[in-house]
């Protein structure tokens, strides 16, 4: 009677377990059909769009929040369409001058800002002034520095101030309804950085909650803000087809809700969560049952997303990014549990190790390109021989390139601090951002062929949430660390000031200073001739090979994971994430 | 008994500053800059480490900083937390009432099975029911925790679409948060009945199902194993025989005579399973994706993040001191030896 009792019982539970099933197929109803929900493995650093300059923060502010003047025409960069400008200024219309220094937006009328106030030509001009005089270490505002100023920061390498108010205020200048840009100098990727960057706020609201009031004399003291200073970080007042419900740090999750204000026709989805979920495994079942419409998936854990009822993977999507692993040449040591004791005593590196050379170089030749670019992402990407990478301008496939070989390796360890690398050996921790599998097997192959080098080297590996690795790399206490860089606007200058100027995001994190590398970014940034810039990014290509800043890793191509429900989507490699206003599910 | 329950209330302080001492000596082995996070509350200090560090007298020697730390964690100052980006207090006070709430079911949840399964499988001892309860036990405390938690996720969330991760789904978590939602105790199934919302209360239990499951699963095997032996002992007792000589139900025997007085060890054993399940959550919370303690203690201790560390350490420590002393004061209600020493 009990073997029958048992074996019934199993043959129920084996019936069960194999004749019902919950998850959602091809064909099933559509789960919250008028919520969007996006799952990544990043959070966000903050909201305030002068100061965001991440991917996962940049996903909600634009253009779902804040919205631009002009912006790309769908998929293709290379054609402007009107936001919050009526017109794409081009020589034709006569809204840029000949000599191509004037850029003039006419500016919509009526267009409403979440609070309920509307934006004038004022509210651009504030908002062109704010996003420039904030400048933040590491953050955005060089974008619009560099074409209407001529310098990419408003400090100098000593911390005193180079930009006035005066050089702002005259490079955006209000004409009756217009908004009219002054550059310093012509620059043919104008459209594209105002396509992505002119985000507008209103400046009644910025300044009643105690952010700068567009005076001249006070700006100095909102220049350079901490993280959470501004009431901006955590707030939003845009005009774009989504506004901010929530930012609720704790659950990880922000949620939109549509503007049913919009001066467009408003969006079909009702409400957008994007939400943080570190484990790709919790990520992929809430694909898989439907109660997640787009989720991150790194490259590696693609396999276990293919073939999925149900589930659309939108693949080899031509992307402009670079994944490198940067060296800091001077690490902030306080208080920072990365450089073990701080000393080259073999538990330890002092703050300037990675200023040799000599130790930069034996790290790029320790790092196994191949292994990397197979594992990591099954392939599908290729070693770039500098910052300008594939696609871009100047991009020189001639150009050396370090190659994966252990005697070079070892050589340039032995020559590394007088030969006291070899003799005493290190311990340092390297980082990546949680979630990140690309970064994590990158980081762990470099530490299988370093620690095989020598018995004296320890390298361990470390992963810290998104927005916390953007604050520790962007204090200097980074060691060396996996970072990427994904285009801003497809011109070379987008990765050479980034990567090679002084004070580009990486160089300033990283102390690194060449002052031809400055010279020649500059020199590409104002040069007319295509062919002369494409020489003057080469040499920065030889420069990079030489003094090795960084170690250039891989140029992946990208693929997006989504349920097959949904429909709108279009990729665009400029957005930090997706564009939810055309999408809906159905 | 009231006087019992003084001494141990008493004794109690002293336990919290040995806890904290521990703590603190702990903490001696990072560098004062490390040290002076925990003396930041607004993230604008960051910048003023050295500042921070004569302030608390972190060069000082180890009594003097033992004090200015004591002063500030009774003003209820943990520090700044980087993972969290507020306040250790808040971050604790946010984060609470989600593990509370999962640390509750799971332990009744585990009282009651446990003591259950146990007491059966003495009773029918080398019967099917003792067999089961035997290999559940031992698969239970052998299997790793996260391995578990993710089968249950496959079979019920990825396979059946059951229980959901998470800690409520997306329309009751949007009603939530509308305004029409207030929030008593921060523990959703009591909220959502105090709000007469009953869709909310089943809910917020469907996703509560798998993480209580799991945390079940792992530890109710060691309280299996000990009423079993604790039954069985007491089941082979003098005073047992006797009731049942004289001619007691058999059910009576077991419920009233045996189960009391075998439930001593038990008694015992809950405050170390406490522990386990404190432990046990840290892991659970995280493959469920649930917005707990745990899950937040676990990334702030991959990321060095040592204020939120040591406010986690502390709470912890705390919940186990009070723990330890409820043990202490049911063992007196169960045993009246005890109370009488």
């Amino acid at each position: 009677m009990k073997q029958r009792v048992l074996a019934c019982t199993v043959v129920l539970v084996l019936a069960v377990l194999t004749l019902g099933t919950g998850a959602r197929g091809a064909g099933a109803p559509v789960k919250n059909p008028d919520t969007f929900v996006t799952l990544r493995f990043g959070d966000p650093e903050s909201l305030d769009p002068a100061y965001a300059y991440d991917t996962a923060s940049a996903e909600i502010i634009y253009p779902n929040v804040y919205e631009t003047l002009i912006t790309f025409d769908g998929s293709v960069l290379s054609r402007y369409v009107p936001l919050l400008a009526t017109q794409v200024p081009s020589l034709q219309n006569g809204l840029v001058s000949k000599d191509g220094l004037t850029y003039t937006f006419p500016i919509r009328k009526g267009v409403k800002f979440h609070d309920g106030s509307t934006m004038t030509p004022e509210d651009v001009r504030y908002s062109m002034l704010r996003f420039m005089l904030q400048d933040r270490d590491g953050g955005p505002s060089w974008l619009l520095l560099t074409p209407l100023t001529g310098k990419d920061s408003t400090r100098a390498g000593d911390g005193k101030f180079q930009v006035t108010y005066q050089d702002v205020a005259k490079a955006v200048t209000v004409q009756g309804d217009n908004v009219v840009f002054h550059l310093a100098h012509p620059y043919g990727a104008f459209l594209s950085i105002i396509a992505g960057f002119s985000f507008v706020m209103p400046k009644a609201w910025a300044a009643s909650h105690g952010d700068w009031d567009g005076s001249p004399t006070t700006w100095q003291r909102y220049n350079n803000p901490k993280l959470q200073d501004r009431y901006a970080f955590d707030h939003m007042d845009g005009t774009g087809p989504f506004k901010l419900q929530t930012w609720d740090r704790q659950a990880k999750q922000v949620i939109l809700v549509r503007n049913d204000n919009y001066w467009r026709k408003p969006a079909r989805l009702a409400r957008v969560v994007i939400r943080t979920v570190q484990e790709f495994g919790t990520r992929r079942l809430q694909l898989q049952q439907g109660d997640a419409d787009l989720i991150d998936v790194n490259r590696p854990e693609q396999s276990q997303v293919q073939g999925m009822a149900g589930v659309t993977i939108h693949d080899d999507l031509p992307q402009l990014v670079l994944q490198a692993l940067h060296f800091n040449f001077k690490i902030d040591a306080t208080g920072n549990p990365d450089v073990g004791s701080g000393k080259l005593d073999g538990n330890g590196i002092p703050p300037d190790f990675f200023s040799d050379v000599h130790v930069r170089r034996a790290f790029a030749y320790a790092f196994d390109y191949g292994t990397f670019i197979r594992d990591a992402y099954r392939g599908k990407a290729v070693q770039p021989n500098g910052p300008i990478i594939q696609g871009l301008l100047g991009y020189d496939p001639s150009a050396p390139r370090y190659t994966f070989d252990r005697n070079k390796a070892i050589a340039e360890f032995k020559e590394a601090w007088g030969g006291k690398v070899w003799d005493t050996g290190f311990k340092f921790t390297l980082t990546y951002n949680t979630g990140n599998t690309v970064r994590q097997i990158g980081a762990q192959i470099l530490k299988d062929v370093v620690e095989s080098l020598n018995p004296k080297f320890k390298l361990d590996i470390r992963n810290m949430q998104w927005s916390q690795f953007l604050q520790t790399t962007n204090a200097h206490k980074g060691t060396l660390y996996a970072l990427g860089w994904a285009v801003d606007y497809p011109d070379p200058d987008d990765f050479a000031q980034p990567f090679l100027a002084s004070n580009g995001d990486y160089p300033k994190r990283n102390s690194y200073h060449n002052a031809e590398a400055d010279r020649l970014v500059r020199e590409g940034a104002t040069t007319v001739d295509p062919a002369k810039r494409a020489a003057i990014y080469k040499q920065l290509t030889r420069i990079a090979y030489q003094d090795v800043p960084q170690l250039y890793v891989a140029q992946p191509v990208g693929f997006v994971v989504m349920r097959s429900w949904v429909h709108g989507w279009y990729y665009n490699p400029v957005f930090g994430g997706a564009n939810y206003y055309p999408l809906y599910k159905e | 008994m009231i006087a019992f329950i003084v001494r141990r209330l008493l004794l109690l302080p002293l336990v919290a500053l040995g806890v904290t001492a521990l703590i603190f000596a702990l903490l001696q082995f990072l560098t004062p800059a490390m040290r002076a996070s925990l003396y930041i509350t607004d993230p604008k200090q960051l910048n003023a480490l050295p500042d921070i560090i004569r302030k608390y007298h972190l060069d000082q020697p180890v009594y003097v900083q033992y004090g200015d730390w004591l002063r500030q964690v009774l003003h209820g100052d943990l520090g700044w937390s980087e993972t969290a980006r507020e306040p250790v207090a808040d971050a604790i006070r946010g984060f609470f009432p989600a593990t509370l709430e999962l640390a509750m079911y799971a332990f009744l949840c585990i009282l009651a099975l446990g003591i259950w399964l146990g007491t059966a499988s003495a009773v029918n001892k080398d019967k099917l029911i003792d067999h089961l309860s035997r290999v559940t036990s031992i698969s239970g405390a052998s299997l790793p925790t996260f391995v578990w938690a993710l089968l249950l996720l496959m079979v019920f969330y990825g396979h059946f679409g059951w229980f959901p991760p998470g800690r409520l789904s997306l329309d009751a978590d949007l009603y939530v948060r509308s305004g029409k939602f207030h929030v008593y105790t921060g523990l959703m199934t009591v909220d959502a009945l105090l709000n007469g919302q009953g869709w909310i209360f089943w809910d917020a239990v469907r996703h509560l199902v798998l993480p209580v499951a799991t945390l079940t699963y792992y530890l109710v095997a060691v309280l299996v194993r000990i009423t079993r032996s604790s039954m069985l002992e007491t089941l082979r007792a003098d005073y047992v025989r006797t009731a049942q000589a004289k001619g007691l139900p058999r059910r009576i025997v077991v419920d009233r005579h045996a189960r009391r007085n075998a439930l001593i060890p038990v008694i015992t054993l809950a405050s170390l399973l406490f522990i386990g399940l404190l432990s046990g959550v840290v892991i659970t919370e995280s493959v469920f994706n649930y917005p707990g303690i745990g899950r937040w203690g676990v990334g702030a201790s991959q990321q060095l993040d040592i204020p939120a560390v040591t406010g986690f350490a502390l709470i912890f420590a705390g919940l186990l001191v009070l723990g330890n002393l409820c043990a202490d004061v049911l063992y007196a209600v169960v045993d009246p030896r005890i109370r009488l020493q």
